[in-house]
């Protein structure tokens, strides 16, 4: 057996803390192995002289002299507490004091939080809005954009007459719908729905544009009608040709009489 | 019980007698644009477009023999019933060959498909449309509409013919009718949810008094006048009545 190994069971055999399978073991080591036996009698030895030996204690000399320390130790310091705000009035108002100002402190930490919570919603629900136009305008120009169903383009112009205001990119569109959509129902719901933002100077101009170049009657006699509600002086020429030329159909030609009797 | 079943029989023989011939064609989505002076549409379950003419077959021309018939489009008589019909995908074209005889055309189609009538002749008669879930597209100078319980979505346009529509009970958004000379007749369901919007310049509209309409508020001011916005049932479809001498009549089915 080697000899860290026997020595560490040794050790255990002497302290009486082996198994008795191991303690079996040593016992034999012990009776064949005359090394085993004397590095037994060695560590008996050692380990009886290290049980023997006393506890080592402090003299009596310094423990007196560490109380002493401590003693003055512990006067000095509670004299120095009791000079900190003596009369227990400043110390109940310290502390008063002390919580107004936390509070205070609290409160401004708070109410910022709470401001900036605010503006963050603020500006969240701004996002939420922009996000919900750019939808509904992407919506619109895909409805318009259906050249097989009439009804889906309408559809497209029915969004744009659920905007408070008019953007380019609108009015653009529903110019351009106005002009050269197919269907004469959806010139005229973009007609209605470019009515609706007529003050705006850009859908003024495309109104008065319109009116020159339109052939659908209908549409003809609603813009007429629409440029005498805007009281729109400059349009009686427009109206002169549209009277003069061959290819008018009556109806159409009446409102435009009736149009430059009331605007001139 | 026999009677009844002889009066069929002759019924359906008779039928087959004036509806001698048909043309069909494999179609259940995309266009229909129905090119003629008039016709009748009606909606069917099938998955073809099937034409057929109430006219009865017209006297053969000996002279005619061997030869074809043209017209100034380049169109032929593809179907035996004095219209050509093409198929171009996406859509159907359908153009009668003469200016000012219109054959009296029927149509069955299915319910995928957009039912488009256009003509400006004044040669043409009216066009009916029966039975119909379809969108249904109309624009013409002369001829008049009927439309027999339909659901829209409608865009209807006639310059001086008139406009009566049934409709059935599941309207379909949006429903835009236009008449410059002639009257627009509209029957709906009492409970139709709508936003209205009525118009007429120089003729009067005419309400069912069932239908409560609120009118939309214009800057605080009530505006009465010929040009009517408001909803009833609380708002729901748009509904377009427009008219410039005609009158509007809203009835309740």
């Amino acid at each position: 057996m080697e000899k860290e190994k026997l020595e560490g069971l040794l050790i255990d055999y002497i302290d009486n803390n082996l198994n008795a399978v191991d303690r079996h073991m040593i016992e034999q080591e012990l009776l064949q192995n005359a090394d085993a036996r004397r590095l037994y009698e060695e560590l008996k030895e050692v380990i009886q002289a290290m049980e023997q030996s006393a506890p080592l204690l402090p003299s009596s000399m310094l423990r007196k002299n560490f109380d002493k320390v401590l003693n003055e130790e512990i006067t000095a310091s509670s004299r120095r507490r009791t000079i900190f705000f003596q009369p227990a009035f400043y110390r109940v108002a310290a502390a008063v004091a002390l919580m107004i100002l936390s509070g205070a402190i609290g409160f401004w930490i708070n109410k910022n939080n709470e401001q900036q919570n605010r503006l963050a919603a603020i500006e969240k629900e701004m996002e939420a809005t922009r996000k919900q136009l750019a939808d509904t305008k992407q919506m619109m120009l895909g409805l318009l954009d259906n050249d097989q169903s009439a009804s889906q383009r309408i559809k497209g112009v029915n969004v744009a007459m659920e905007f408070s205001n008019a953007d380019d990119e609108i009015v653009k569109v529903l110019l351009e719908t106005l002009q050269s959509d197919p269907n004469t129902n959806v010139r005229l719901a973009a007609l209605d729905a470019l009515a609706k933002f007529k003050q705006d100077p850009v859908v003024r101009k495309g109104l008065i544009d319109a009116l020159s170049k339109q052939r659908d009657p209908m549409v003809q006699i609603t813009l007429i009608q629409l440029m005498v509600e805007m009281k729109e002086k400059g349009v009686v020429k427009n109206l002169q040709q549209i009277v003069d030329d061959v290819s008018t159909i009556q109806a159409v030609k009446d409102e435009a009489y009736s149009g430059i009797l009331k605007l001139s | 019980m026999k009677k009844t079943n002889l009066i069929l029989v002759v019924a359906v023989m008779l039928t087959g007698f004036v509806q001698a011939q048909e043309y069909k064609i494999a179609k259940n989505t995309g266009r229909l644009e129905l090119n003629v002076g008039r016709v009748t549409v009606e909606g069917h379950e099938g998955n073809d477009i099937i034409f057929s003419s109430k006219n009865g077959k017209s006297e053969k021309d000996g002279r005619a023999e061997g030869l074809r018939i043209v017209n100034s489009l380049g169109l032929d008589d593809n179907t035996g019933l004095g219209i050509n019909v093409t198929d171009k995908g996406n859509v159907v074209e359908v153009f009668q060959l003469k200016k000012t005889h219109s054959p009296d055309i029927k149509v069955l189609v299915p319910k995928g498909v957009i039912v488009s009538f256009k003509h400006e002749s004044q040669y043409g008669r009216e066009a009916r449309f029966r039975n119909l879930t379809n969108e249904i597209e109309v624009s013409a100078l002369y001829n008049s509409v009927e439309l027999e319980n339909v659901t829209g979505p409608l865009t209807i346009e006639t310059t001086y013919g008139h406009v009566v529509a049934n409709f059935n009970s599941n309207i379909k958004d949006p429903v835009s009718i236009v008449s410059i000379y002639g009257f627009i007749d509209v029957t709906i369901p009492q409970a139709t949810k709508a936003n209205l919007k009525l118009s007429t310049s120089y003729g009067d509209i005419f309400v069912a008094p069932e239908f409560d309409i609120q009118m939309a508020s214009k800057e605080g001011m009530r505006v009465y006048s010929d040009k009517i916005s408001g909803t009833i049932n609380g708002g729901g479809i748009n509904m377009d009545l427009n008219c410039n001498y005609g009158k509007i009549y809203l009835r309740k089915k």
